[in-house]
């Protein structure tokens, strides 16, 4: 994978292809791992855009490299040229909408084309939204192309570590693996700087009258 | 496009039944194809970085970190902040982690200048600045917490504070002896503008009689 910012790590790392439809938040999905945001403004991607996931589990750190696609067609770049050497794979629909759970068919056939044989899992998302269109009983592909299926949300963040576990398992061919605490580094004492003291002192009176995104307190039991 | 999609009746019912059967007994069950393994991992001793502290407090809460150039608040995790105690060098910091996937979102050590403040909108949240090292490089970064209630705000908040003031003390302690050596550090300089102006009265001396002799030679 000739990308810049890929430079090898001392661990497995497996090369991640995530796919569905514009707008069903495969890019909010990833952002929300790798920055803990939830991005509510949609921008389509354009062509991939591969961001490294590391995550701690009972057997040693391990790696995807989430390659994010473009899920609208104007937008696809090289399109299936980005599913090659893929190792495991996400297909995302949305549960809002319809149309993208219909067009599944069409990313599973055009991924296993070039990709034989790798663990998938398709994710209903936005199941957080009241409305949802697309019942958990009405998803029946998975169980006729051997996928696993999660209902997730990627702003209540119900699942959202669900499709790594299970993907990390297939790989490694272990039904026990499991996340563990990533090791918390003793950080550096830090010089006391009272000129910078006064100015963070600032900032913060200023930050501190913005408002936090809005969210339901209820995510916090 | 306005039509409904008729509701059909599907022979997996069946099937679903028992998948949500297995989901109800909290196991998942497995519709992925047998793939081989492609890599092989043995079980490592799991260190969590955290064996040499006591915990001091242990709640779940929602972070943000402030976002200078959008000038906004972004999430950070949810998850479950500790505060921790060096059991050696007494040394405390927060460490907090995300739920489920258990990656660090904030480490940082409680310093003498760490203030919480509160936040304008929620009394159930706090607002500080810390040089945090959760991505193992140290970042200038405010952070803001969310908890479930006032209560646990409010313990949250005072237990910080409770430190830093206590840091401040210690800090301040040594602040003074520091002072009365910079004390001595002054004497020293008096002593030495003293035999500077000594050394310049003599050349005054030496001056005023280079004088009076030119004063005789001009008489003469």
């Amino acid at each position: 994978m000739a990308l810049p910012n890929q430079g090898t790590v001392d661990y497995p790392s497996f090369k991640l292809v995530i796919v569905g439809d514009g707008g069903t938040g495969k890019t909010t999905f990833v952002k929300r791992h790798l920055t803990g945001e939830f991005e509510k403004k949609y921008e389509p991607t354009i062509g991939v855009e591969v961001h490294p996931l590391d995550f701690t589990t009972n057997c040693g750190k391990i790696r995807f490299y989430c390659w994010d696609t473009a899920g609208q067609e104007k937008f696809g770049g090289l399109r299936d040229g980005y599913y090659i050497h893929g190792q495991c794979a996400i297909i995302m629909f949305d549960v809002t909408s319809r149309l993208t759970y219909k067009n599944v068919p069409t990313w599973h056939r055009d991924l296993c084309r070039v990709c034989e044989n790798i663990p998938i899992v398709l994710c209903g998302n936005k199941v957080d939204v009241k409305n949802r269109q697309v019942k958990a009983k009405q998803v029946t592909f998975h169980r006729k192309k051997n996928l696993q299926y999660y209902e997730i949300s990627a702003k209540s963040n119900y699942n959202f570590e669900k499709p790594f576990l299970y993907l990390a398992r297939k790989l490694a061919g272990d039904p026990n693996l499991h996340f563990v605490e990533a090791v918390a580094l003793k950080p550096p004492e830090v010089p006391i700087d009272l000129a910078m003291q006064q100015q963070h002192e600032a900032e913060l009176a200023a930050a501190a009258a913005q408002p936090l995104p809005d969210d339901d307190d209820d995510l916090i039991e | 496009m306005a039509d409904k999609e008729p509701v059909v009746d599907r022979p997996e019912d069946e099937e679903e039944a028992s998948a949500a059967a297995a989901a109800a007994g909290g196991e998942e069950e497995d519709t992925g194809a047998q793939v081989a393994p492609i890599v092989r991992l043995e079980e490592v001793a799991v260190t969590t970085g955290e064996e040499d502290e006591d915990v001091l407090l242990d709640m779940k809460a929602k972070l943000y970190r402030f976002d200078k150039e959008g000038n906004q608040w972004k999430e950070r995790g949810t998850g479950t902040v500790k505060l921790l105690k060096h059991k050696e060098n007494g040394k405390v910091r927060l460490v907090m982690r995300q739920a489920k996937t258990l990656k660090i979102c904030a480490n940082h050590l409680v310093a003498s200048t760490t203030k919480m403040q509160e936040h304008a909108g929620s009394d159930k949240s706090c607002v500080w600045h810390a040089a945090d090292f959760a991505d193992g490089e140290l970042k200038e970064e405010m952070f803001a917490i969310r908890f479930g209630s006032v209560e646990n705000c409010k313990k949250f908040k005072d237990l910080v504070e409770e430190i830093s003031e206590s840091l401040a003390k210690t800090e301040g302690k040594e602040t003074e002896e520091d002072s009365s050596a910079a004390g001595l550090l002054e004497k020293l300089s008096v002593t030495e503008k003293k035999s500077e102006e000594v050394a310049t009265k003599e050349e005054s001396t030496e001056a005023v009689k280079e004088t009076d002799t030119k004063s005789a030679a001009t008489s003469e």
